[in-house]
């Protein structure tokens, strides 16, 4: 691969990302191949050693969205991060999708059981008042308030689980790095990505 | 699997190689990746995804400097904060490194 077409790819790779950190990770680059070029090495050689471009391109973007969700932990950097990690490819990472659609939907579930029973306990406690005894306005007094507390209680909960979720998600798809880890391993990890694709 | 924990070692001594690096002088990419790739045999493109993190971390920041021959080059140079860590990440190794001796000492 010559040097324009590494860097083409890498360019056209890391599409979507903010165009200020795109252009100084491909200057980045572009400078090692001209550092590479006065030290006498070809580029295809330089081109080799950096590793597939593609690949490289995919595993900083994931990066980036799972930066965001360690720096802001809202609804849309979890999406991101989910997306982030499903956008590496890696094919043990695809098997897991049915499994993190089932969870998922499961959770999900228990969202829409615990915003039922928040309502059926508003509903409880404004009907209360109109009780016939003393005895049914407590029941429903209390009993409305039960329920909107064990909703809440219940909301909670599944907001811990799913960014539990998260984090373990993020851990896993930082695993699939070919790349971006510390590559020590002096064999470029290009062959099994070549392999895949 | 004596290669897989030679490489582990390695991983977990990049980021207190490129700190001491730093320390003893400014440098740019190129060369702080041909010194890591001829001393700890380190792959040359993972250095910009390591500079990245420790620049967005705090522990090292970036400075253009003109170049007779070519663009200026980018070199990095330590924060406050890098130094610490660094000083944090030597004490470490050491103490580590001198517990490993003494065990290893006994056993031969």
């Amino acid at each position: 691969m010559t040097r324009l077409e590494f860097i083409a790819r890498l360019r056209a790779g890391l599409s979507g990302m903010p165009d200020a950190a795109r252009a100084e990770i491909v200057a980045d680059y572009d400078a090692h191949f001209s550092e590479a070029a006065a030290a006498g090495r070809s580029e295809t050689d330089v081109a080799a050693a950096l590793g597939d471009p593609d690949r490289l391109a995919r595993e900083l973007r994931a990066e980036a969205g799972l930066k965001r969700w360690e720096s802001e932990r809202n609804p849309q950097a979890a999406a991101a991060a989910v997306f982030a990690v499903l956008g590496l490819g890696a094919i043990d990472v695809l098997f897991l999708l049915p499994i993190l659609v089932g969870v998922v939907s499961v959770l999900c579930a228990f969202v829409i059981v615990s915003i039922v029973l928040f309502v059926a306990g508003a509903i409880v406690l404004a009907v209360s008042p109109f009780g016939h005894s003393v005895a049914m306005v407590g029941a429903s007094l209390l009993g409305g308030l039960g329920m909107m507390a064990s909703a809440v209680s219940a909301g909670a909960v599944l907001t811990l689980i799913s960014i539990g979720l998260v984090n373990v998600l993020v851990w896993y798809g930082r695993l699939h790095y070919q790349l971006l880890k510390p590559a020590i391993d002096p064999r470029p990890s290009a062959p099994a990505e070549l392999a895949l694709s | 699997m004596p290669e897989a924990v030679d490489i582990q070692l390695k991983k977990g001594a990049l980021d207190l190689c490129v700190l001491a690096l730093l320390s003893r002088a400014d440098s740019y990419a190129y060369e702080i990746a041909s010194r890591l790739a001829e001393a700890i045999g380190m792959g040359e493109g993972t250095i910009y995804p390591l500079m990245r993190r420790m620049q967005s971390d705090g522990l090292v920041e970036t400075y253009l400097v003109e170049s007779s021959a070519g663009p200026s080059r980018k070199y990095y140079r330590l924060t406050e904060a890098g130094k610490r860590s660094l000083a944090a990440q030597k004490d470490a190794w050491r103490s580590f490194a001198g517990a490993m001796q003494s065990i290893l000492g006994e056993e031969a």
